[in-house]
């Protein structure tokens, strides 16, 4: 049973791995403005993705992990909690990241208006072209 | 455990599904559907994180990845060109 569940986060680490290199490839190599902002988006969220996988703890504790929200302040219990609760910290970095994410997007979408007024297309060949 | 296991396998298959979308967001000429892949992706995502026990991160993930950023970017798209030319 064990190896059935390694087996399948293993299963999820692969697929995410796969995203990153999909985007990476997009962000590089699709000559579109518009697409090269999706695949952003889709690198961006998976390194988060990747954090909170770290956060559950599942490779340390071996045990099912727990909501870190704590309810009972008596000391015993805090013990208990902190040996199984997921890590909250790099849940409070995401959530910071994915604001900060939004605003980048956001910028990059505006950029991308300015762009399309000055040269009247969005593909990355053309501008290179016409460039100058 | 025959539950754990269970997530787990919620977990495999619904990441599975989303390296699907990456890739039909990535390949799709239509920005819209496109667009669209990408919100398809984030759902997903959103699932993986309440199985990652995260759920705080899933109530904030949904509205900006699910709604705002594909309604920025099908403005955009909307202001300028649909298609991507080979």
């Amino acid at each position: 049973m064990e190896i059935i569940n390694t087996y399948l986060l293993s299963v999820v680490l692969a697929s995410l791995l796969a995203n990153f290199v999909i985007s990476l490839y997009a962000i590089f190599f699709k000559p579109h403005y518009i697409k090269k902002i999706i695949a952003l988006t889709i690198f961006s969220d998976t390194a988060n993705t990747f954090a909170i996988f770290i956060g559950y703890r599942r490779w340390i504790n071996q045990n099912p992990s727990k909501v870190p929200v704590l309810t009972d302040l008596n000391p015993r219990a805090v013990e208990e909690f902190a040996k199984l609760a997921v890590d909250p910290l790099p849940q409070a970095l995401v959530l910071t990241a994915i604001v900060i994410g939004l605003a980048v997007i956001l910028f990059l979408v505006f950029l991308g208006w300015i762009l399309y007024s000055h040269y009247k297309t969005l593909d990355m060949r053309e501008i290179r072209r016409l460039r100058g | 455990m025959s539950g754990e296991t269970g997530i787990y396998i919620l977990m495999a298959v619904v990441s599975l599904i989303s390296t699907l979308a990456v890739y039909m967001a990535v390949v799709e000429k239509d920005l819209v559907k496109a667009v669209i892949y990408s919100a398809l992706q984030s759902g997903l995502y959103t699932i993986l994180y309440f199985l990652l026990l995260a759920p705080d991160i899933g109530l904030v993930y949904i509205p900006v990845a699910v709604g705002l950023i594909p309604g920025v970017l099908l403005i955009l798209i909307s202001k300028t060109e649909r298609w991507e030319k080979e």
